[in-house]
């Protein structure tokens, strides 16, 4: 057995991203009779990622038709009572690395569930609180911390499972988020007219329990024990100083901190916090500038579903279009993202035009190409720190753009209040896209045609733990990544995509 | 319009009065209490002139007034050197006031002054030349515009906040009252300052009624009255309480069906297990390969860990 294994890397498929060699995969994979990759399997990992997206930041979206309720049960000021919400997403977004952290310890399946199951109570909870900390508490940080336990893993067990289309299956799953806003807009409302605030919630809870089949889907992994203590001077050094220790080297570890040195990292994530920054705010500010521009209520809130609608079909298309293969995901991802960054810009010179249709256009080309990168973001990240850390990536990644996410929208607002139109902000928010842009043409190996082979250490050995990093969503025993693994990032950033 | 003499004699009329009332008390030793006339009613006037065949004038009240009405219309094709006008209220002819209307510089000019003192004196008041054309003045006091239409839900046991904002665009009321329908009747809500049930708390251009401890009897339509010098313009705000019971039954639903999902995924994937004998070594080797794309097919384990340590 451990000849067989000192033979296989030799046997590794490099790079996997280029057109060609992805060929070889899922073939190899079928004739060992395993999972297949790209299979029925992902296929139904999509519909429950679509479920997911629908319970997560569907419900989130929707959340709004209660914001009346509240702040008449409770008689709160509006900012008291939007703190709900902004708790709930805070905590989603910074809770991600332990949810992928969590997946790196224990079973995808196991953690998922427990997110669903955390999102829901948190949700019941809620529907009997009487007073307003009650209502942060439960449905802020409880079902916030469920929701940062079921998004960030979904999103790795898909990506996970497939290989040529990946890119179109992450587009189809996060449609979720754009159907499930039309749909639930009108059903939230319905609730809330027959059952009062209290009962909706519980029956919203009800049906964030949907995630926890979504996550029995995900197939568990037979876990080996951890590694045995290692043997040598350190056993007898105290057995609590080195059990800390481990401990630590553990959570650092499962927490992919390694990554925080990582320098196309580190890029990546600074460029899609810029994103993150700008992508809120046309949401926000549009409907208001059209009002402020002189069309009428019907027409503004016809710009945003048209935008809407536009968004949903924008993350399938551009999810197809990557995995042609005709070019590199990086360059479809700055194109996407500049032209969105070109229409949030034109959206506002074109109402001063005095152009409905012109407005209208540009709205539709703002929502597909917003659509279009969200598909994007995600799939990029393995090309940039290889399969194995993909997991914990996704999470620091969705941890550190929140920051963009967090001060994107009041920093327009606060221009909307100093300049008193809606123009400088949204001119702004496209300027933000435009720079991160930029930002991802520095990343390493931009400018070449075809892929960089994915991040690999100096040794083979490195490479086959962290590989099983994201293997462990597949079902095989998560990979321990040993103490080295500082010292072969280093190695990493100058041998691979440096 | 009224008479002019008969204008002339209620002025005197006022006029007398109130001299009467500070001659009484302005004299030295004088014990005769006051006599306390009415402050004199404001006045006011609303003019239109129109063309066509009607038109639809809003006039807002808020305390007893004299008002004056006065249309001009510019009349029709022919224009008759004399028609008829006169005054209708809530569609009933004034008694007086039909007479005559000359044409003056192309227009025929109608002019009445009503005396709004309360609220039976509000309603619509039409000034009509000659059948043909006329001006509907829509008197009223403010109503509370956004109501909301459909009913507040509460449970038992709970506490509810139905409240009703005056707009800012219009005249705040001298205060708000509570009524609670029962059956046809409306009957005032005036509870005590320490009523544990009720609690009505009014604030600038805004009431807020609180019920505690809610039974299903307290469903129903409440309404909130805004009260003004001319009188109260009623809103109503339905409430509708309900026990716990009733989302509980979707919720019980919900989860029936989630737990049956589960079970049957949980199940499936077991009897999948067992057909790949997962006792065999064999099959943790295949899990082993179900690695993605980049790494191909490779494999480890803890042995492999422990080598590199």
């Amino acid at each position: 057995m451990a000849t067989a294994r000192v033979e296989q890397p030799a046997r590794v498929e490099q790079p996997a991203r280029s057109p060609g060699a992805e060929r070889a995969t899922p073939e190899a994979l079928a004739q060992d009779g395993a999972l297949a990759q790209d299979g029925a399997r992902g296929w139904v990992m999509v519909g429950a990622l679509f479920v997911c997206s629908t319970l997560v930041f569907g419900l989130i979206r929707s959340l709004g038709a209660f914001f009346v309720e509240f702040v008449q049960y409770f008689q709160e000021s509006a900012q008291a009572i939007s703190w709900i919400t902004s708790i709930g997403v805070a905590t989603q977004q910074l809770c991600s690395p332990l949810g992928t952290a969590l997946c790196n310890a224990y079973d995808t399946q196991r953690v998922v569930m427990a997110g669903g199951f955390l999102a829901s109570l948190g949700l019941i909870l809620a529907s009997q609180a009487r007073s307003l900390p009650h209502l942060y508490l439960t449905m802020g940080l409880t079902s916030g911390l469920g929701w940062s336990l079921v998004f960030t893993p979904m999103v790795a067990t898909v990506m996970a499972h497939f290989t040529r289309r990946r890119t179109l299956a992450l587009g189809v799953g996060f449609t979720g988020v754009g159907v499930s806003s039309f749909v639930f807009a009108p059903l939230f409302q319905y609730i809330l007219d027959n059952f009062g605030w209290r009962g909706s919630l519980l029956i919203l809870g009800g049906l964030s329990l949907n995630i926890v089949p979504c996550g029995a889907l995900i197939r568990p992994t037979r876990k080996k024990a951890p590694p045995p203590p290692k043997a040598g001077g350190k056993a007898d050094n105290g057995g609590g100083a080195s059990a800390f220790r481990s401990l630590l080297r553990r959570v650092y570890r499962y927490l992919e901190l390694s990554l925080l040195a990582h320098g196309p990292f580190l890029t990546y994530t600074l460029a899609i916090t810029f994103f993150n920054a700008g992508y809120f705010v046309p949401y926000v500010h549009l409907v208001a500038h059209s009002r402020q521009a002189g069309y009428s209520e019907y027409r503004a809130a016809f710009v945003m579903s048209a935008t809407g609608a536009a968004d949903i079909v924008g993350r399938v298309a551009a999810g197809w279009l990557t995995d042609l293969g005709r070019a590199r995901l990086i360059h479809m991802l700055t194109g996407w993202t500049g032209l969105t960054g070109v229409f949030i810009v034109l959206m506002p010179l074109a109402s001063v035009a005095g152009s409905y249709s012109l407005l209208l256009g540009f709205g539709l080309g703002y929502g597909f190409c917003a659509g279009a990168l969200t598909s994007l973001v995600f799939a990029g990240v393995p090309e940039i720190v290889g399969m194995g850390r993909m997991v914990g990536a996704l999470g620091l990644l969705s941890m550190l753009e929140s920051v963009g996410g967090l001060l994107g929208p009041p920093l327009s607002g606060y221009l909307r209040d100093r300049t008193g139109s809606y123009i400088t902000s949204l001119v702004v928010a496209g300027c933000c896209f435009l720079l991160g842009s930029l930002i991802l043409t520095a990343l390493p190996h931009y400018f070449s045609w075809t892929a960089p082979p994915p991040p690999r250490p100096p040794d083979g050995d490195g490479q086959e733990e962290r590989q099983d990093a994201g293997a462990g969503l597949l079902g095989s025993p998560t990979s321990g990544s040993t103490n080295g693994t500082a010292s072969k990032d280093s190695d990493h950033s100058q041998t691979c995509l440096a | 319009m009224l008479h002019p003499g008969v204008k002339l004699c209620a002025q005197l009329l006022l006029l007398s009065l109130s001299w009467g009332g500070t001659h009484s008390t302005g004299g030295p030793g004088s014990t005769l209490p006051p006599v306390v006339s009415g402050p004199p009613l404001s006045s006011d006037v609303r003019s239109v002139v129109f063309k066509g065949e009607s038109q639809v004038e809003e006039v807002q009240v808020v305390r007893p007034l004299t008002l004056a009405l006065e249309c001009t219309w510019t009349g029709s094709q022919d224009r008759p050197h004399n028609i008829s006008g006169f005054w209708r209220k809530d569609g009933s002819e004034l008694a007086d006031s039909r007479r005559p209307v000359l044409l003056e510089n192309q227009q025929y000019n109608l002019r009445r002054a009503f005396s709004i003192t309360d609220e039976e004196g509000l309603g619509n008041y039409s000034c009509v030349f000659d059948n043909q054309a006329e001006v509907d003045f829509i008197l009223a006091a403010p109503r509370v515009g956004e109501v909301r239409d459909r009913p507040t839900v509460s449970y038992v046991g709970d506490s509810v906040v139905l409240q009703c904002k005056m707009e800012d665009t219009k005249p705040r009321p001298n205060s708000w009252t509570w009524y609670r329908a029962n059956g046809t009747n409306k009957e005032l809500l005036d509870p005590e300052p320490d009523s544990p049930r009720y609690h009505i708390h009014n604030h600038e251009g805004k009431t807020k009624l609180t019920v505690r401890n809610l039974t299903e009897a307290d469903s129903g339509a409440y309404y909130c009255g805004a009260v003004y010098d001319i009188g109260v313009t009623l809103s109503r705000v339905d409430l509708r309480v309900i026990t716990f019971l009733e989302p509980l039954k979707p919720f019980l639903v919900i989860v029936g069906e989630v737990l049956v999902l589960v079970s049957l995924i949980l199940l499936y994937e077991r009897t999948k297990a067992h057909g790949t004998h997962p006792d065999n070594p064999l099959s943790d080797d295949q899990a082993h390969k179900l690695t993605p794309d980049d790494a191909g097919g490779e494999v480890t384990d803890s042995s492999t860990r422990q080598r590199k340590v």
